[in-house]
């Protein structure tokens, strides 16, 4: 079965300063996620740099396919070792899980990593090892639906330290935080906030050192099939349009003349719905089977630019038609739009503005903006 | 009752489609409730938009007065 790493991160900044030294770095490869957190030793621009260039040379590394322990062996020798404390500069923590659930984790001076199954906390097996000099933990496991990872930087594991807790929140700490957190949160950014939350209360709002929670959430990929335009040969249109209703996960149909089709062939009536007005996105209507229908390239051009800001999207109470769809691809993983070579007439009224009346430019963005978010998309022409 | 379908279609919103259910939402109350509204998806009469169809006839090129004046002739 495939599975999905949903992967949410959060963190604090010490008190006074701008600059996180933790970095993150979540990068999804076709058939695996990897995460790498360090932690840069200090605070502000100088940990920052260090982290940042840390994770940068372990991420790009890892999704060019070179093996984990060569990687390893890059960065803690090329990590400078600090004068006078005479330990590298920065921690390094890398996770790996590939899409059948299979998870690979390194860490080198980092605070264990969490991982909860079936409400119960315990830490990621791993097994010590000498790699470039250095000691690091290397463990595999295999993961299951409803299993989760938390990786947290050392700011999480001392959380209240020397204020409200004289040795701060601690490894077992957290653990436990976790295990009431974890039969509570809806979905990952749920937990790494939660859990955030409570070492901001630990620090009473006031940071000892930068703070990072990474949640990930192992569970079934939520699938949306969108279909745009109908198919270049019009005899193809009842066999395209019973796989495309047969497909597993959500379905989107965008466009007039597809979603004419599709009620054609499904002997279902097509009703515009005129309840809200929107005066730059035209309305969507209801087709029954489908779970949204709208209009074509003007409301999915408009849904890669609310895609550009996903936060004001999730803030945003507006219903029209590019805001439906982009709220629904975002709690998409894997995106199969289905894109009919039709030649739509429309498109060739020359007052369209030149960057609207090509199909292929109009996906091409909207591509690109959810790779960025880190969804898997396939384009199939048919 | 009058029946009003507009093309709720790429070219004709671009063309002006949104304006037409503006000012028909706006009838006073006593004209509005003998027009019925409703949106359709495409009349493949794209190069004419905006295209309303009243009571079965197709008009191109529809325009906010246009539509009006043969709104108040038929009711």
């Amino acid at each position: 079965m495939t599975l999905h790493a949903e992967v949410s991160v959060a963190q604090l900044c010490k008190i006074g300063e701008e600059l996180c030294g933790d970095k993150v770095q979540v990068t999804r490869t076709a058939d695996s996620l990897i995460v790498v957190v360090s932690d840069g030793l200090g605070s502000g621009v100088k940990a920052n740099i260090l982290a940042t260039l840390t994770t940068k040379i372990a991420s790009s590394m890892l999704a060019r396919g070179t093996e984990l322990e060569d990687v390893v062996e890059t960065i803690t020798q090329t990590l400078p070792v600090c004068r006078e404390r005479k330990i590298a500069y920065s921690t390094l923590q890398i996770l790996r899980i590939d899409n059948m659930g299979h998870s690979t984790l390194v860490e080198f001076d980092c605070p264990r990593t969490f991982l909860c199954r079936t409400g119960h906390v315990l830490p990621f097996p791993v097994q010590s090892r000498i790699v470039g000099g250095k000691t690091v933990l290397i463990g595999q496991f295999e993961l299951q639906e409803n299993d989760w990872i938390t990786l947290v930087s050392d700011g999480a594991i001392h959380a209240g330290i020397g204020g409200l807790l004289p040795l701060g929140l601690g490894w077992n700490g957290v653990a436990s935080r976790l295990t009431e957190d974890v039969a509570k949160a809806s979905d990952s950014l749920d937990l790494c906030n939660s859990l955030l939350d409570c070492c901001e209360g630990y620090y009473l709002g006031k940071p000892g050192d930068d703070t990072t929670v990474v949640a990930v959430k192992i569970r079934r990929p939520h699938r949306l099939n969108l279909m745009v335009g109908p198919p270049a040969l019009p005899e193809r249109d009842r066999e395209v349009v019973q796989r495309f209703l047969s497909a597993p996960g959500a379905k989107v149909v965008s466009g007039g003349t597809t979603a004419t089709l599709v009620s054609r062939i499904i002997e279902k009536p097509l009703k515009v719905s005129l309840d809200y007005h929107d005066q730059n996105i035209p309305p969507i209507a209801h087709l029954e089977g489908i779970d949204l229908v709208t209009e074509g390239v003007l409301t999915l051009n408009a849904t890669a630019d609310r895609l550009h800001t996903p936060k004001a999207l999730r803030q945003s109470n507006r219903m029209d038609g590019a805001s439906l769809i982009a709220r629904m691809l975002i709690n998409s993983d894997h995106i199969y739009i289905w894109a009919g070579g039709a030649v739509n007439p429309a498109h060739q009224n020359p007052l369209l503005p030149s960057t609207m009346n090509i199909k292929l430019q109009v996906l091409r963005r909207l591509r690109t903006q959810l790779e960025l978010l880190g969804k898997v998309v396939h384009i199939e022409w048919v | 009752m009058l029946t009003v379908e507009i093309c709720m279609g790429t070219s004709c919103h671009l063309m002006g489609a949104q304006d037409l259910i503006s000012i028909l939402e706006s009838l006073p109350a006593s004209q509005r409730e003998q027009v019925e509204i409703k949106g359709v998806t495409c009349f493949k009469n794209c190069g004419k938009g905006p295209s309303v169809r009243i009571n079965g006839e197709l008009i191109s090129n529809a325009t906010p007065d246009r539509l009006l004046e043969i709104i108040q002739a038929n009711i």
